[in-house]
């Protein structure tokens, strides 16, 4: 008897399912007014940064993708395999000459960076300066130091107790406070320093977790080589702790351009920053769908190719099946 | 003949009341092979860790190729020692993430300095020699038990040192897999090497070592050389061991 009642039941909710989907793409298709974003698209990939000047951010995202392109497509373009680390380590100081200047290029100060170019500047500074704030603090919890593991443990603790919003905020009235009187450093600066800093406690705890998962043994067996402490760490541990760790931290990496947005209240104009202020544009008011959906598509993007790319790197780092 | 290792009452002690090493003195001389064996929990382990430092001492002296290791020592002196003194383990502990031959050149490279080029050479050549030199580009995932606690044992010996320490270095190994290990250390002990043996392997006892010593909880039993050993072992402790082994 339950039989027909879950025929039913399925059938409704087949049907439900389809006037949805049937009604969504009519959307899209027909009552979408997609003007707002395709007039804007320079305005979401570099922000008000002067037009002149513009190629120098556009040059940056078209070589970052190029970039993931021929990482993802490496094992078929074999001599091209060899260069890309170096070329990925390139890739930040390049992008920071391009959107600053300087070096022969004419200055561009950071209020005029934006868009996406800003984005992917914010979530590749404060990841290049967590990283390795969280490999010293994971190491820094496990030392028999009493004073540094205390403070390691300390800092992440806290940082972990705090809104990332709240860290944001604080950097940006704290760190002038530090400084001496007259020099300052601008919002970019700081609001990355801020980002770093508190996602350097969550690397820390991802890279902890690496660290327990090698035994003992492993130390052991470089001690007795004559390795020192530090060698035995840089060359046996380390290595293996940070593959151990590699998906929390692709994890850590999807999080931190994800959490770029909150930049937005801050008053960057990076993504979420560009999207409010189209929205408060009377020429394109109420067009909330439209821009949110776009938005969402451009992270998902991001996201994925950043997926891609850790899946790549985890195969990469696989002894055994890279030497298949 | 000069002396290698002497122990003078080596005390240690993991929990209060239990001494793992309860007055342990002993003398391994130069180009000899000690084999150590006993029940488990006997201190065997724990001894021939304490010869190169990965275990401290409570009380009692060590004299490695002539560097004092005491309750006291500091860990240059530890350092001094590790480098002529090598060390395989019973679960092998090769570095999972470098390559077979990156395995063996990794502390001469690191540690004393060589050249590269220099260093992969020897390694190729330990390697011949323990017969898996086709293995030398693979990682150690991919190589048998047996193969790989021969990795190990060239990896020790790429430092050329003058003693070389085995802690149980076949009990983790398939039954099939024990003869080509021990094959490899029979060829060491052959070439005149200072060998300190942990095993229950019986059959190599007899017919490499030059002395067997018997431990239980904690103190030296008897040290004889194997003949007596095997068959008109002095004491009965060592008698009721033999005789539940075999």
């Amino acid at each position: 008897m339950n039989r027909w009642l879950d025929r039913w039941l399925t059938l409704m909710l087949l049907v439900l399912l389809g006037w949805a989907g049937w009604s969504c793409l009519h959307w899209l298709w027909h009552g979408a007014d997609w003007t707002v974003v395709v007039t804007n698209l320079p305005l979401y990939a570099v922000g008000s940064y002067p037009e002149a000047e513009r190629w120098r951010p556009l040059l940056c995202i078209v070589a970052v993708v190029v970039l993931i392109v021929i990482t993802l497509l490496g094992p078929r373009l074999g001599g091209w395999r060899r260069s890309l680390p170096l070329l990925w380590s390139a890739m930040a100081p390049l992008g920071i000459w391009l959107l600053a200047g300087g070096l022969g290029l004419s200055p561009v100060g950071t209020q005029s960076w934006g868009g996406f170019s800003l984005t992917l500047l914010l979530t590749a500074g404060s990841g290049l300066l967590a990283l390795p704030l969280g490999v010293l603090l994971a190491l820094g919890r496990r030392s028999d130091l009493p004073v540094l593991r205390g403070g390691s443990t300390a800092y992440i603790e806290l940082m972990r107790a705090i809104p990332l919003i709240a860290v944001l905020f604080f950097g940006q009235l704290l760190i002038p406070l530090f400084l001496p009187p007259g020099v300052e450093i601008n919002r970019v600066l700081r609001a990355v320093v801020a980002f770093a800093l508190f996602a350097a406690a969550y690397i820390a705890e991802d890279v902890r977790g690496g660290l327990q998962a090698i035994p003992p043994t492993q130390r052991e067996a470089a001690a007795v080589l004559g390795l020192s402490p530090r060698q035995s760490l840089q060359l046996v541990v380390l290595p293996q702790a940070l593959r151990v760790a590699l998906p929390s931290l692709t994890n850590q990496a999807v999080g931190l351009l994800q959490n770029t947005s909150l930049m937005a209240i801050l008053g960057l104009v990076e993504l979420l920053g560009i999207s409010r202020s189209l929205l408060a544009n009377p020429a394109f008011i109420g067009r909330y769908l439209e821009v949110y959906i776009w938005l969402a598509a451009v992270y998902w993007l991001a996201c994925t190719a950043m997926a891609l790319l850790a899946r790549h790197l985890e195969i990469q780092l696989d002894p055994v099946r890279s030497a298949r | 003949m000069t002396i290698a290792i002497r122990a003078t009452d080596l005390v240690k002690s993991y929990s209060p009341g239990l001494n793992a090493l309860d007055g342990v003195s002993l003398e391994v001389s130069a180009g000899e092979v000690l084999v150590v064996m006993g029940p488990s929990g006997s201190g065997k382990s724990t001894l021939i860790r304490t010869f190169n430092g990965l275990e401290t001492l409570d009380s009692g002296s060590l004299d490695v190729l002539g560097v004092r290791l005491d309750a006291a020592h500091e860990e240059r002196q530890v350092r001094a020692i590790r480098e002529r003194v090598g060390m395989v383990f019973q679960q092998f502990n090769l570095f999972p993430h470098l390559s077979i031959l990156d395995n063996i050149s990794l502390a001469p490279i690191k540690v004393q300095k060589r050249a590269k080029a220099a260093a992969e050479q020897l390694a190729i050549e330990l390697l011949d020699q323990m017969g898996i030199r086709e293995q030398a580009h693979k990682y150690p995932a991919q190589l048998s038990g047996g193969q790989q606690q021969r990795v190990a044992i060239a990896r020790a010996l790429a430092l050329d040192p003058e003693v070389m320490l085995f802690d149980e270095p076949t009990s983790a190994l398939d039954p099939e897999r024990v003869k080509e290990v021990l094959d490899a250390m029979r060829q060491l002990a052959k070439g005149g090497m200072t060998m300190v043996v942990v095993t229950h392997e019986l059959g190599f006892a007899r017919e490499v070592a030059d002395r067997v010593m018997f431990m239980d909880q904690g103190q030296v039993v008897e040290t004889s050389d194997p003949q007596t050993f095997f068959t008109n072992a002095r004491e009965e402790r060592s008698r009721r061991f033999l005789s539940q082994m075999m």
